[in-house]
């Protein structure tokens, strides 16, 4: 499976961006961490070098390559535990919104800032009354001559400190219906008059991403700025919610990986130092377990990022990876930490630090719950 | 077979109760947990009030009640707050060490202070990469007492606790030839330094103590010389159950709020308790919940009656804890992307119930000591 994916200039190049990582990433994490935001400069340090948007064709400013350097980055980012510099959700989740159905000019005027980091993007859908529910949103957009007037409130954004540009989805229907034909998806740039930033969020992990509040007060926006159709919102983000949940679902499978093997490694060297194999017992049918787990979650993933390059429909399957996934890399993190006895609870050791993280997985891009409620579905039970 | 508590056990129960919900507020929580503090003023009321030692003899300022009353109590303040149901719990720990096998000054002197709040107490026993073998931190005899050294690690409360008991070797010729001192203020050549930031449990400072050359009188030494490690055995079948009671408390809050919160919380035009996905969910943690709490009560029961069930008492450290972390893990899942902010008041019981997996022992080393236990032999 990954010789179908993966050739020669696709090891080159995750080989020359770990060593990006290792250089202009990692060491500097802890400090992001603490700040609670990752410094603007990072993400042009990533443009710079070509990671954000590599799938953007060139007329945009992009290197035109395929989407499996994209599943690169994310998965060398989960392997190196640094979710919060949130390159996948800028460009494989929120900038194919744009590429997809913006218009020429707006992919002309957008587009290259995305892949040079001057502009970070942010998707903008759930509400505090509208999580899971997504038709029910309330924020309005109301045509004004060549404007549109945005009211309503958006929590728990990615990006929400420092994006420049969100896709902010609206009721443009009239009235209080919640019809799934009433949501536009628009973009909102930074300055816009009504626009504002509210709190960034404290929450159990992902310190250095920036999840906050996003205030429209009478959020005036060019008409101008309506991606694709009015009223066609809600199809368009089901259809780009399968990418997203192919992009979770690898974050996990790789964090369950790295977790492991980090874990392993570090029980090995404290068991060659201890001398005292039987001192230290250890479940080994247990963690086989886990290893075959991995393996399968693994074939799987390949898989499905291969059909999804392909065309394929991956939604039931899709759904299915990203809710085992997650379940999977908590399930792995929460049992490898006792390899490392009372250490692994110290903020000192990666360990504690992905506990924190991948218990946003089964929240995020839909919770496990819905994506078996689509499954469900599917299947017509 | 009576599965009915006394009138008294009801009492304290309520009267716990009332007190967590009055003294526990939940906005102060967040911030004791994000600034590392302990809950020093609440602390003192319990203490007041007579919530900590409960099972100490009135003679030593206590209630005169038994493991399972403190372990009630634990579970209330739990259920309340995980983090300062936590600090409650621990702000005696180790002093069972005293109240079983120390002297009647040291009971007189230490027990009643602590009680009373007027400091806190705490058991250093770890050592970092020990496993098994001799302890590093050593007691050597003097003329007229003892010289400690050595280093302890995950230290609960080192910094600030006023009294310290530490648990050394004081023969090589036999690994389990241990001996317990109390260390009381500070000391020449006794240093703490921080272990840093913890995921949870974070009202809990958790220290690395050094000694070189701590003189200690002899007069310190709880119960005979050479039977540290069999008082430390005792102390932690006592301690699994409080520890046990803690993990039921915190399952039993994470699952309270998420009830509230999905009956509260609509999606689809309804309250998403009446979706069958959570549904399912809350009937799973209550039946979880239960058994950890019966097993729970059992352990303390036995453990009251003199005679520790010592299977019941591995059993419900490995269950509770194991159901604290599985109910908290779907309290937080059930509040969605609330369930993730601090702001939401359920992702600390999520940080501070992992550490009842790993407190005392993690879950692979209750384990064998259970298999040992099964196959008829004792560890």
């Amino acid at each position: 499976m990954r010789e179908l994916l993966y050739k020669e200039e696709h090891v080159r190049f995750r080989e020359a961006f770990k060593e990006f990582l290792s250089r202009e990433i990692i060491p500097f994490y802890d400090q992001w961490e603490k700040e609670g935001i990752i410094p603007r400069a990072a993400w042009n340090k990533m443009g710079d070098h070509g990671y954000l948007c590599p799938w953007v064709e060139e007329e945009f400013g992009g290197a035109g390559l395929g989407l499996e350097y994209s599943f690169i980055i994310t998965e060398e980012m989960a392997y190196a535990g640094v979710y919060g510099v949130m390159a996948s959700l800028h460009s494989d989740i929120v900038a194919p919104y744009i590429h997809a159905f913006g218009n020429y000019e707006q992919k002309k005027r957008w587009l290259p800032g995305c892949v040079s980091g001057d502009i970070i993007l942010a998707v903008a859908m759930t509400e505090p009354d509208a999580g899971s529910d997504l038709s029910s949103i309330r924020t309005t957009a109301v045509k004004d001559g060549e404007s549109y007037i945005i009211n309503g409130e958006k929590v728990f954004i990615s990006n929400a400190m420092l994006a420049n540009l969100v896709v902010v989805a609206c009721k443009t229907g009239v009235g209080e219906s919640t019809s799934h034909k009433d949501i536009s998806l628009i973009c909102v740039e930074e300055g816009s008059p009504g626009f504002s930033r509210g709190r960034n969020l404290e929450k159990t992990g992902w310190h250095s991403q920036d999840t906050g509040e996003l205030i429209f007060s009478d959020c005036q926006v060019p008409a101008s700025n309506l991606l694709g159709e009015e009223g066609e919102g809600f199809y368009y983000m089901m259809e780009k919610l399968q990418q997203e949940r192919l992009v979770s679902a690898l974050m996990s499978q790789a964090t369950a990986e790295a977790a492991f093997d980090m874990s392993i490694d570090y029980h090995k060297k404290r068991r060659n130092l201890s001398h005292a194999q039987e001192e230290m017992p250890i479940d080994s049918a247990g963690l086989v377990d886990m290893a075959t787990d991995i393996e399968i979650g693994r074939t799987f993933i390949d898989c499905l990022m291969y059909d999804h390059i392909m065309g394929s429909d991956i939604l039931k399957r899709v759904s299915m990876a990203k809710w085992w996934m997650s379940d999977l890399a908590n399930r792995v993190v929460s049992r490898c930490m006792e390899l490392y006895g009372d250490s692994g609870y110290l903020e000192d050791f990666q360990i504690a630090r992905y506990f924190r993280d991948v218990r946003a997985h089964p929240i995020y891009a839909g919770t496990n719950e819905i994506m078996k409620r689509i499954i469900s579905r599917i299947l017509d039970l | 077979m009576d599965f009915e508590f006394t009138s008294e056990q009801i009492d304290i129960q309520k009267a716990a109760l009332e007190f967590a919900k009055g003294e526990f507020d939940q906005d102060a929580a967040l911030e004791y947990d994000k600034n590392q503090q302990f809950p020093q003023s609440i602390w003192k009321k319990a203490c007041e009030l007579g919530f900590v030692g409960v099972h100490y003899p009135e003679t030593y300022g206590g209630q005169g009640c038994g493991l399972l009353e403190n372990a009630l109590i634990a579970e209330v303040f739990c259920q309340q707050d995980s983090g300062i149901g936590i600090a409650l719990a621990l702000s005696d720990f180790g002093s069972e060490m005293i109240l079983r096998h120390g002297s009647e000054h040291q009971k007189k002197r230490v027990l009643p202070s602590v009680s009373q709040g007027k400091g806190l107490v705490t058991l250093a026993f770890l050592e970092e990469g020990h496993c098994g073998a001799l302890l590093a931190t050593t007691a050597r005899k003097t003329h007229d007492g003892f010289t400690i050294n050595g280093t302890k690690s995950f230290v609960t409360l080192g910094s600030i606790a006023n009294a310290m008991i530490v648990v050394c070797q004081t023969r090589l010729d036999s690994p389990h030839a241990h001996s317990t001192f109390i260390l009381e203020g500070t000391h020449n050549g006794m240093e703490v330094s921080s272990m840093g930031e913890k995921l949870g449990m974070r009202m809990i400072p958790v220290d690395r103590v050094s000694f070189s050359n701590v003189g200690v009188p002899g007069e310190n030494a709880i119960g005979h010389e050479d039977t540290g490690f069999h008082q430390l055995q005792e102390f932690f079948d006592e301690m699994r159950i409080e520890t046990s009671a803690m993990g039921v408390g915190i399952a039993q809050g994470a699952l309270n709020r998420a009830r509230e919160y999905s009956k509260k919380r609509e999606q689809f035009g309804k309250a998403i308790i009446s979706f069958d996905v959570i549904r399912n969910k809350l009937v799973d943690m209550y039946m979880e919940t239960e058994m950890a709490r019966l097993i729970t009560y059992k352990a303390a029961w036995s453990f009251d009656k003199g005679k520790p069930d010592s299977r019941a008492v591995l059993m419900a450290k490995a269950i509770a804890s194991k159901t604290a972390y599985r109910v908290t893990y779907e309290a937080v899942q059930i509040h969605g992307g609330y369930g993730y902010m601090t702001e939401g008041h359920i992702e600390h019981f999520y940080r501070d119930a992992k550490a009842l997996e790993l407190f005392l022992e993690t879950g692979q080393i209750q384990k064998n000591l259970l298999a040992d236990q099964i196959a008829g032999r004792k560890g």
